[in-house]
């Protein structure tokens, strides 16, 4: 249930810890930031009201401990944890021990993360619901190889299996015709149940050239939920967000709604409490549902850029109990934002390049927000993920956004690492990211075609 | 004396032009030399510093004091072998394939050219760290999980 509480415990690292931060500041709340040995010099840890060790650097022994974290809580007094994105942000069990605690999960209910992690029982869901979803059945496959090959005939090759347990783009294979189906379909239970413990797979119709579309929602524990406007996130590498941007650009602003409206009562329906995002694919003017995240996006900062709302705190005040404070019809879309995510890696060959950063010179003026807890003298650890900071710039349109964001990038350096900042000043001049509304292919394309001229 | 300390002397007595190094302290004694110095050693054009046996030798080096066993290893074929495998960049050495499996590699051990001998994982991609030549494993430097720099030395070679 949720309750009033003044401490939280963030149970994260890098920039999205010092995001959490800057909200429970922002709203008079005190923050224990539970941290690994490799960030004890962080920022946020230095501005936290109080901070505890919980472990070595490793994930596993640090931010995956449960028991150190809620250990942690205890002692600090904190009654509530957001566990920002990745990490715990997603695990049900660890919602659940929250809960059982006596303490406040900043996050939905464990039985809805659960249900949204089981990606078979989320699409039957959303099904019900009237969230449109890709074509094929919401319920495992079955055992009998005909019955199998049946489904897929339905549906119309090329289909793709997918892990019930996976999600995220882990856990999935394409077959173009039947000759490959059965193979592809022992072969992915085999990984299923190796990496998620959950051998159950389904099928769907493989969509050849999608957008990657996504709804953000805002949902309160009194039965209210709106829906804050749609992002594009399709220019990906390996399934890894590269830039986003808010709205989707060229997709009439009435399906969206109606759309981002179904998300919203769907949330009011399962009895949602909290943030959440409706991903989709989006082809030839038409959504498909394709899971659900449960949690703070990494790439919510574009979606704050043109409605105004500041989601983390928003957040916060739907886990202490607070009604909405405002509605639809109170939720604007102004202008346009992008977001480029800037990792340490190699530009040209994604190579990781942790360690110390010697120059920190970030972009400013009108419309510029940059989102990271680096800084000259910071050693970025090699022992997790390599994005170091998040560049977001908002303009009156997608123009005045794009043109805004190549002089952020400009202005930006870092030294002493290698980022993909080069990367980034690359595709805000490719010509179809400037006009707009490439599918989920296009950067590996784009990639493919850089390297194969040089 | 610690393993770290002994690290520290090994890269020392490496970057130097001495043939021999002589360390004490605490009743422990450790005892660095050069092929073909005071040792007897097979290989007398290699370069490479040689680990003697600390004396007496404390159970926590033992890393360091496995590689006494193979100063009389035959010196590799071929042209100036390189002694040190290092570690191409900074990140978290992984000494063993998957939690509970044996290691790569074993101190004393005879490799192949290519052969894996650990994983250096950086922000989640994992680089395997292969043998440059067919040689003994002279000595593990490091421990399963711990941070290396880049350039860092990981193994030598015998």
């Amino acid at each position: 249930m949720p309750a009033p509480f003044d401490t939280v415990l963030i149970a994260n690292r890098g920039e999205i810890a010092l995001r959490i931060q800057r909200a429970c500041r922002g709203l008079g709340l005190r923050t224990v930031v539970a941290h690994s040995e490799a960030d004890r010099d962080a920022v946020y840890v230095a501005q936290a009201d109080q901070a505890l060790c919980i472990g070595p650097a490793a994930p596993g022994r640090s931010y995956l401990n449960q028991t150190a974290l809620l250990f942690a809580a205890e002692v600090s007094g904190a009654q509530a944890i957001h566990p920002g994105y990745g990490f715990l942000s997603e695990n049900a069990g660890f919602a659940e021990r929250v809960e059982r605690a006596g303490l406040t999960f900043v996050g939905p209910s464990a039985a809805a993360i659960r249900t949204m992690g089981d990606k078979v029982a989320a699409k039957r869901a959303m099904r019900e619901a009237g969230v449109p979803c890709v074509p094929g059945p919401d319920t495992a496959l079955p055992e009998d190889p005909d019955a199998v090959r049946a489904l897929a005939r339905d549906i119309g090759y090329p289909v793709i299996v997918k892990a019930a347990g996976g999600g995220g783009g882990r856990g999935m294979r394409v077959v173009e015709a039947e000759a490959g189906l059965l193979d592809a379909l022992a072969l992915t239970r085999e990984e299923a149940r190796r990496a998620f413990g959950n051998p159950e797979v389904y099928i769907e119709k493989f969509l050849l050239h999608p957008r990657h579309v996504e709804i953000q929602v805002l949902a309160d524990s009194h039965g209210a939920a709106v829906w804050l406007g749609s992002r594009d996130c399709s220019l990906q590498r390996r399934h890894q967000k590269v830039i986003e941007e808010a709205p989707a650009p060229g997709i009439d602003p009435a399906l969206i709604a109606e759309v981002g409206e179904r998300c919203a009562a769907a949330c009011r329906r399962i009895g949602y409490c909290g943030v959440g995002t409706f991903e989709f694919l989006y082809e030839r003017g038409a959504f498909y549902f394709i899971e659900m995240n449960t949690r703070l996006q990494v790439e919510h900062p574009v979606t704050e850029a043109t409605t105004g709302i500041d989601i983390v705190q928003q957040q916060l005040r739907v886990a202490r109990g607070e009604a909405l404070a405002f509605a639809q019809a109170d939720v604007p879309c102004r202008g346009h934002a992008i977001e480029c995510r800037v990792n340490a890696e190699d530009p040209a060959t994604f190579a990781p390049s942790p360690g110390l950063v010697t120059g920190w010179r970030v972009p400013g003026g009108f419309g510029v927000r940059v989102d990271s807890h680096a800084h000259a003298g910071y050693r970025v650890p090699p022992h997790y993920d390599s994005m170091i900071a998040k560049l977001i710039v908002h303009g009156t349109d997608r123009a005045d956004a794009l043109a805004r964001m190549r002089l952020a990038l400009s202005e930006m350096r870092v030294e002493g690492i290698a980022t993909n900042l080069a990367l980034h000043r690359e595709l805000l001049d490719d010509a179809g990211f400037a006009a707009g509304g490439v599918d989920i292919h296009h950067l590996e394309r784009w990639l493919a075609a850089r390297s194969a001229a040089r | 004396m610690n393993q770290e300390q002994i690290k520290m002397l090994i890269d020392a007595f490496a970057a130097s032009d001495l043939s021999m190094l002589e360390f004490s302290e605490n009743g422990c004694t450790l005892r660095l030399a050069r092929r073909g110095a005071a040792l007897p050693a097979a290989g007398g054009e290699a370069s490479a510093p040689v680990v003697a046996a600390p004396v007496p030798a404390p159970a926590a080096d033992a890393a360091a004091v496995a590689a006494a066993d193979d100063t009389t290893a035959a010196p590799p074929p071929g042209p100036a072998p390189t002694a040190d495998v290092t570690a191409p960049l900074y990140g978290v050495v992984h000494l063993r394939p998957a939690p509970g499996e044996p290691d790569f590699v074993q101190a004393g051990e005879a490799v192949e050219a290519g052969r894996t001998l650990c994983v250096v994982e950086a922000m989640k991609v994992f680089n395997e760290v292969h043998a440059p030549r067919g040689a003994t494993i002279a000595s593990v430097l490091v421990e399963s999980g711990q941070e290396v720099d880049a350039g860092q030395v990981l193994f030598r070679l015998g």
